[in-house]
């Protein structure tokens, strides 16, 4: 009975391709849990009914599904082992829903609804965002309880499934259901490692603003020819819009938009931070983004802003019009020192102080609202600290401290609705591709990463427990 | 009858044609033939326009045709239609495309789509209306009112019809150029495009020129998640868009060296003063401060060069997701007019782009769904058949017509002043606000029918000798 024998367990059951860790991936894989598309929205229930309650009742876990207040969202369930009142709880989370498939545009034309084994590469629709990654939660929990008989400690495992969508409601349901949720710290993973390498803990992540920039001006288009130069046109009023919020070197230009009082423990994290894509990555463009930051300290400490679509004219069939209209879905990714309140009423007096009143800032679209709030547990948090020395004594590894992490999601809402600390293991890698085609994990690091979890789990029901 | 024959008569006979129906009839016809040259699927209904509704018409007004297949692949045949009455006789060319742009089938909001023309007031609605199909019916049914009043035309005439104007006019050079002496006229009067105003009869005597091109920034394979990459991965859109931004200001003044025409001249100062861009009740909203500072609405569409993102596409738009994406693709034209220094507009935008650090932003040539390009060409204002044709549409109109150096549309005119040589006269019919190169197009009856009166007037005047070639100016 022993830390090794736990880990030893749950690479027995990763390893064991037929009927182990794969073969569980592959159901969940099965469930085309898209949350951005409102048909699936049986998919997530299924996901919840069909694959997680049996799972973690087998676990020994009490299941609890919410359904989501807002219409088209998916539910969340809860999963809670209550060993001792006594004991610490903490907060474990997953997420069941996906992104889109994109059928048809995976190069092979792999199915994104199954795993396709090649090399070190498994392919598969929410491989690494997110179903891989609690799976192997579960499976480190279902080792340590066949080596010590229990946790030693509670747990409340939270997989929600709108995730991809903004992870809509799932602040209402904590919010109505405190209780229920009440935990000591959060601990999950998601997302990739900031350096391949070697593992690493995440301590926040940026929020994520989506809003979309329109400049209408008229009902259908005009010839170009009889027109041309006569008419406003809506596309050169948009792209100098957009030029005065973005350099062409991808300096962020709007006052408001340039984090202020970053702390000097999180400057300094971040500094130590290698950010290392491993060799399938893209390759890092070193000029782009704020001067005189390092790769570690633009994601980890600064905001950055993406047009992540925009349309004028028809695009496959162009004619030659002056368009109507020009259209862009834009995201702001944010640190916690650039308040969201704050976002779009700082755009709208940059733009209006450029000149650009016709430029109307509206809605995202219903499928990619995409708001997450950001949040960060400082680096020197006793829970930042338990968890780093686990799994340094786990891994025999350097962990490192990625003080915030790039990508959005749900810390925020529970450091502000449950006020615990957080913290993240990601077990993915950056070149995952887990929002486009091809998705995938790499089955050596994944191993990696079921080893050091399933070490961690041990260790939170030892003696030297995390006891907050 | 013949001693009957009079301007008034054959006038008569034009009035006769639109208020008994004659012309809607004729152009619902031809509207119904869907004659798309920007779809490949679109090509057998332009031989089917030349073969169906063309040569039985022009039969029938005792011309001899010939079909001329087109050189390229896939691209539409021309006809030229010809009544010869005598060789001592000025012979005119005269023009029209019976091709169309896309339907746009789903887009219309007025009208029966298309393809089926409806009348609602004095608008008739239907793709090529306007363009092209409604104008050269109006100028062959005048020409059948000359015949009808005087019994011959008293000129000889040559008509062409092409079929891929609206792509580009491919192949109409080569064809023209093989067989300069069967297109050999003195003077080339034809009608496309719009007024300046519907109601006041407009003379053009030029064209701008287009130059379309592609832009792309392709950064990577596929799209890396926005959170993850923001701030380390160079953003393709960013650089596209301020790319954009350095070519014209945001008042939509084109910045790119070498890309502008000298000075509006006095002569064409003096000519566009008194001409007001009014499209009609449906026009779209003139901003008087949008493009060149300093010039007049009209010098900007008439004299001046103007530059337009036609397309532009950055991840999916239908489906925006968090991600920063590989590509950013724009579709670009620029309208430019005589004078400008045409030969050079790609290799200037390189070295402009250049200049402001763009290296990774590509010039590429167009989708092959609109490709067409057009050189700017230009006749005199004072030429003699300029001011011939201006006092026979003056004697019907009891005042003189609009004077246009240069039309803001695009066509191949080039290939009647440079190629062939000819002094180009074009008589537009449409107006401004007729929607012709997108959904909704439309005409309206009562310019057109104001339009029969102008063609018929001047084909009556060319019969009757006081011609510039006839006195041998």
């Amino acid at each position: 009975m022993s830390r090794q024998n736990t880990i030893d367990k749950a690479l027995d059951c990763y390893d064991d391709e037929k009927n182990g860790y794969y073969k569980r991936l592959a159901d969940l894989v099965a469930v085309p849990s898209e949350s951005q598309n409102p048909d699936r929205v049986p998919s997530l229930y299924q996901y919840l009914e069909e694959q997680m309650v049996p799972a973690f009742t087998k676990l020994g876990f009490e299941t609890k599904i919410y359904d989501n207040p807002f219409d088209s969202c998916g539910p969340v369930l809860l999963a809670t082992r209550i060993e001792d009142e006594s004991l610490p709880t903490i907060f474990a989370y997953g997420h069941g829903d996906v992104v889109l498939g994109m059928e048809g545009q995976w190069e092979e034309d792999r199915d994104p609804w199954a795993l396709t084994f090649d090399g070190d590469k498994i392919y598969g629709r929410g491989t690494a965002d997110n179903k891989g990654q609690h799976l192997a939660h579960m499976v480190a929990i279902e080792s340590v309880l066949e080596t010590r008989g229990k946790l030693g400690i509670n747990v409340k495992f939270v997989i929600e499934t709108g995730e991809e969508n903004g992870s809509r409601g799932l602040r209402e349901i904590i919010h109505d259901n405190r209780d229920d949720f009440a935990s000591d710290a959060m601990l999950a993973s998601d997302g990739p490692r900031a350096n391949i390498a070697e593992p690493n803990i995440s301590l926040g992540n940026r929020g994520c603003m989506n809003f979309g920039l329109e400049a209408n001006f008229r009902e259908g288009g005009h010839h170009s020819g009889n027109w041309g130069g006569l008419l406003r046109s809506p596309a050169h009023r948009l792209n100098h819009a957009i030029s005065s919020i973005i350099s062409p070197k991808g300096e962020i230009l709007v006052e408001g938009w340039r984090p202020q009082g970053i702390p000097d423990s999180v400057r300094e994290a971040a500094l130590a931070g290698e950010r290392a894509a491993g060799e399938t990555g893209p390759k890092i463009d070193k000029d782009w983004g704020e001067p005189g930051l390092t790769g570690s300290q633009k994601v980890s400490m600064w905001n950055s802003f993406e047009v992540l679509a925009m349309q004028i004219g028809n695009p496959d069939r162009p004619v030659n019009a002056v368009p109507p209209w020009a259209r862009a879905a834009c995201q702001l990714r944010h640190v916690i020192e650039t308040k969201q309140e704050d976002i779009l009423p700082s755009l709208r007096r940059h733009l209006d102080e450029h000149g650009f009143t016709d430029i109307e800032i509206t809605e995202p679209p219903e499928a990619n609202r995409g708001y997450f709030v950001p949040g960060r547990t400082n680096p020197d948090h006793p829970w930042a600290i338990w968890l780093k020395t686990a799994v340094e004594k786990t891994s025999g590894q350097n962990c490192g401290i990625v003080p915030c992490s790039g990508g959005s999601n749900i810390t925020g809402i529970i450091a502000e609705e449950l006020g615990i600390p957080f913290a993240w293991l990601p077990m993915s890698y950056l070149a995952c591709s887990q929002h486009a085609p091809n998705e995938h994990i790499l089955k050596s690091l994944m191993r990696e990463g079921m080893g050091i979890i399933a070490g961690v789990y041990w260790e939170l029901g030892s003696e030297e427990g995390y006891r907050p | 009858m013949s001693e009957e024959a009079s301007r008034s008569g054959a006038l008569s006979r034009g009035h006769d044609y639109f208020d008994k129906g004659g012309f809607e009839k004729e152009l619902a016809d031809r509207v119904a033939i869907r004659s798309e040259s920007q779809r490949p699927e679109g090509l057998p209904e332009l031989h089917r326009y030349i073969g169906e509704a063309m040569i039985p018409a022009f039969d029938e007004m005792g011309f001899t045709h010939k079909v001329f297949e087109n050189p390229f692949e896939g691209c539409g045949p021309f006809l030229l239609a010809e009544r010869h009455e005598e060789d001592a006789l000025p012979t005119v060319l005269g023009y029209g495309h019976g091709d169309v742009i896309q339907g746009l089938d789903d887009m219309w909001t007025k009208g029966k789509g298309p393809w089926v023309t409806d009348r609602q007031g004095d608008k008739i609605y239907g793709r090529g209306t306007a363009d092209n199909k409604g104008q050269h019916t109006v100028n062959m049914a005048a020409m059948r009112a000359v015949l009808q009043e005087r019994g011959r035309l008293g000129f000889n005439a040559k008509v062409l019809i092409e079929m891929g104007e609206e792509n580009g006019s491919k192949g109409l050079r080569e064809v023209v150029t093989e067989n300069k002496s069967e297109f050999a006229a003195d003077v080339f009067i034809g009608s496309d495009g719009p007024r300046v105003r519907a109601d006041w009869p407009t003379l053009t005597l030029g064209n701008r020129g287009t130059e379309p091109f592609d832009l792309l920034v392709d950064l990577r394979d596929g799209g890396h998640h926005s959170g993850n990459w923001g701030g380390l991965l160079a953003s393709p859109g960013a650089i596209l868009l301020n790319a954009l931004a350095t070519i014209v200001d945001d008042n939509g003044a084109i910045q790119v060296e070498g890309w502008l025409p000298p000075p509006v001249s006095n002569s064409v100062r003096m000519a566009l003063k008194d001409i007001e861009i009014d499209g009609g009740p449906d026009a779209p909203e003139i901003d008087p401060g949008w493009g060149q500072p300093g010039l007049t609405p009209a010098e900007k569409v008439y004299a001046w060069n103007s530059f337009e993102v036609l397309a532009l596409k950055i991840g999916n738009p239908d489906n925006p997701v968090n991600a920063i994406p590989g590509k950013a693709w724009a579709h670009c034209q620029l309208r430019y007019v005589v004078g400008t220094d045409r030969d050079n507009l790609i290799s200037n935008l390189e070295k402009h782009l250049k200049k402001h650090g763009f290296e990774n932003v590509q010039i590429l040539p167009p989708p092959p769904q609109n490709t067409g390009g057009f050189v700017a060409s230009q006749t005199d204002m004072d030429h003699p058949w300029a001011k011939w044709v201006r006092s026979s549409i003056e004697e019907t109109m009891g005042e003189p017509p609009a004077i246009i150096p240069s039309m803001g549309g695009s066509i191949g005119n080039d290939i009647f002043t440079d190629l062939l040589g000819l002094p180009a006269i074009w008589l537009p019919h449409s107006y401004a606000a007729c929607s012709q190169h997108a959904p909704d197009e439309h005409i309206l009856f009562s310019g057109f029918r104001n339009a029969m009166e102008v063609m018929t007037g001047i084909y009556w005047d060319l019969g009757e000798g006081a011609t510039p070639t006839g006195d041998a100016a």
